[in-house]
């Protein structure tokens, strides 16, 4: 269990994380979901006792990490996939690591073997692809067998069968009772993995809910209606107290569902030319929800409001 | 909610020791310290340079020492390579610290061990031990080479006389001294260009320059600067006799390296990794 309070880190007059609490609870995948400088990372370093909090503070399993006396053998933590001197075969960067937390040698082979690098266990990393970087700093994290597990990105520059297998991964790994926080700026990715979200922007938290509520909370719904009579048929469901969007010929019908709609509808006797419920997928709700806190927005390129003139 | 279960860490490794010890931190940086090509090239460059070139100075200086001629005793030669394996001795001491920032290992070897202050002495200690010990073998090689020479030509040198077994000890210790030194410099500085050059700078630059400075003032900045006290203990009669005594320079020299380190200590404890 992960539980932070009133964090707060600033770098000079910059504000990167602004007062954030939340706890990362056992048994299920916790997704920490931001735009790229939304302070995902300076949050996951402040855990691990890297970065000290300007204020604030953030305990894992109930004491700070750095009164961890093996805190391998308590928290898994990939940070950065390139955290690896390039000189250093992967076999020995997990042989000191084992050796400063007393973990014995034969765990080394195991998680080589579960990340599938024991082909490659005696090459330099500095020869690694980004993707075989990724797997060693997930053969890291899982060297002490730790309760609780923290990724930072992990899917970056794994192909499709790599992202597959962080995702079961992940599953697997609450499954079996741990606490796993994983980051991610993709909506996309979180959708399949994670039970729990925490949304920041800019430093803030913007939510913090199951999966299943940021579902229903964000990704609007409504049902779309055209009719030859739309004036007719907007007055008769405004009349029902419902909320009505006229967009040209269309309206954007809330609080009732496309049955529903349709019986009033046929009810009064009018026709329907159509009766399709809309629903903005996640990632809309989360560029949405996000949008006011992205750090490093794009502005369309000039050559192309020309082309279009 | 799934139902959730108590993790014990001790219950899924098995064999694992519950509280790691200081030795375990000491074998980690052990480990890593020789699991990179740099410190093997740095120690073999370190004999090769230290040794070799006390053998090959000797060798060509024997003569000229045994024809009255010389101004200078063979005492003085007999650790004279070891000038140039300070070099190695400084780059092993600023690359176990900057190469951990260079690479972001810093983050890596501080969620091992977040106790920054054993992470620091486990460092100091494998640097010292190394150097204590190349330092010594590479001086005691460097003496039995430029002795055959010198002894060919009947101004051999006992391991007895006054100041060489001192020297042999001094020169690992002096070594260890100025790898911790530079170790201090990267922890001040963090990048390993940066590190080096003003190590290499401070030793033989400015080390050098400052007997050029005037008056008694000058001639006391330059006695106190680091590898002018230090490298006194490493050599049994000093080509540049304005040196302090061997063990009083040396008493500086520890001095300055341990306020360095203490300064390096203060600024890794609090800094974000």
């Amino acid at each position: 269990m992960i539980v932070a309070r009133g964090l707060t880190k600033t770098f000079g007059p910059k504000l990167a994380v602004d007062d954030l609490s939340f706890t990362v609870e056992p048994g299920r995948v916790t997704g920490f979901l931001g735009p790229n400088g939304a302070g995902k990372s300076t949050t996951m370093r402040m855990v691990l006792g890297l970065d000290r909090p300007t204020a604030g503070s953030v305990t894992v399993n109930g004491h700070s990490y750095a009164d961890s006396a093996a805190p391998l053998r308590e928290v898994g933590a990939l940070l950065e996939a390139r955290a690896l001197h390039p000189g250093r075969t992967a076999r020995n960067h997990l042989r000191w690591l084992a050796a400063s937390n007393g973990i014995p040698r034969t765990r080394i082979d195991e998680v080589l073997d579960l990340v599938g690098l024991d082909a490659v266990a005696d090459q330099r990393v500095g020869r690694f692809s980004l993707g075989m970087g990724q797997r060693l700093g997930i053969a890291v994290a899982l060297l002490g067998e730790p309760p609780v597990v923290v990724l930072d990105e992990p899917v970056n520059g794994l192909d499709p069968e790599g992202i597959r297998w962080v995702r079961t991964l992940a599953r697997e790994l609450a499954g079996q009772g741990r606490t796993v926080l994983v980051s991610s700026h993709l909506m996309s990715e979180m959708a399949l993995t994670a039970d729990h979200l925490l949304v920041v922007g800019r430093g803030r938290m913007l939510a913090d809910c199951s999966m299943a509520e940021f579902i229903a909370d964000h990704a609007a719904s409504h049902v779309r209606v055209r009719s030859p009579r739309t004036g007719d048929v907007e007055a008769l469901l405004r009349g029902r107290g419902l909320e009505v969007d006229r967009q040209g010929a269309e309206l954007r019908v809330q609080g009732l569902d496309a049955a529903g709609i349709g019986e009033l509808v046929g009810g009064a006797g009018l026709l329907l030319h159509e009766l399709t419920l809309v629903q903005s997928s996640l990632e809309e709700a989360f560029m949405t929800l996000t949008a006011d806190s992205v750090e490093y927005s794009t502005h369309p390129a000039p050559q192309e409001a020309q082309a279009t003139r | 909610m799934i139902d959730t279960v108590a993790l014990n860490p001790d219950r899924h490794v098995p064999g694992a020791r519950r509280h790691p010890r200081a030795a375990d931190t000491l074998h980690a940086e052990w480990l890593k310290f020789w699991s990179v090509r740099s410190t093997g090239w740095s120690t073999a460059m370190l004999f090769v340079l230290g040794a070799g070139l006390t053998t090959l100075v000797c060798a060509t200086s024997a003569a000229w020492l045994a024809s009255g001629e010389a101004d200078e005793s063979p005492a003085s030669f007999i650790t004279w390579g070891l000038f140039f394996a300070q070099i190695t001795a400084l780059a092993l001491g600023t690359l176990i610290v900057t190469s951990e920032y260079g690479t972001g290992m810093i983050r890596a070897t501080l969620s091992a061990t977040p106790r920054r202050g054993a992470v620091l002495a486990a460092k100091a200690a494998v640097l010292t031990g190394t150097l204590l010990v190349a330092g010594v073998v590479t001086a005691f090689a460097g003496y039995l080479g430029g002795n055959w020479f010198l002894d060919r030509e009947g101004i051999g040198i006992a391991l007895s006389d006054d100041g060489v077994l001192r020297s042999m000890l001094g020169s690992g210790l002096y070594l260890a001294g100025l790898g911790l030194f530079a170790m201090a410099i990267g922890l001040l500085v963090r990048h390993t260009a940066a590190a080096l050059s003003i190590g290499l700078a401070l030793v033989f630059v400015v080390g050098n320059m400052a007997f050029l400075l005037p008056g008694t003032w000058g001639e006391w900045v330059a006695k106190l600067l680091p590898g002018n006290a230090g490298s006194g203990v490493a050599t049994p009669v000093s080509f540049n006799p304005e040196l302090l005594a061997p063990w009083t320079g040396f008493a500086v020299f520890t001095a300055e390296v341990a306020a360095l380190l203490l300064a390096g200590w203060l600024v890794f404890r609090h800094r974000d990794a």
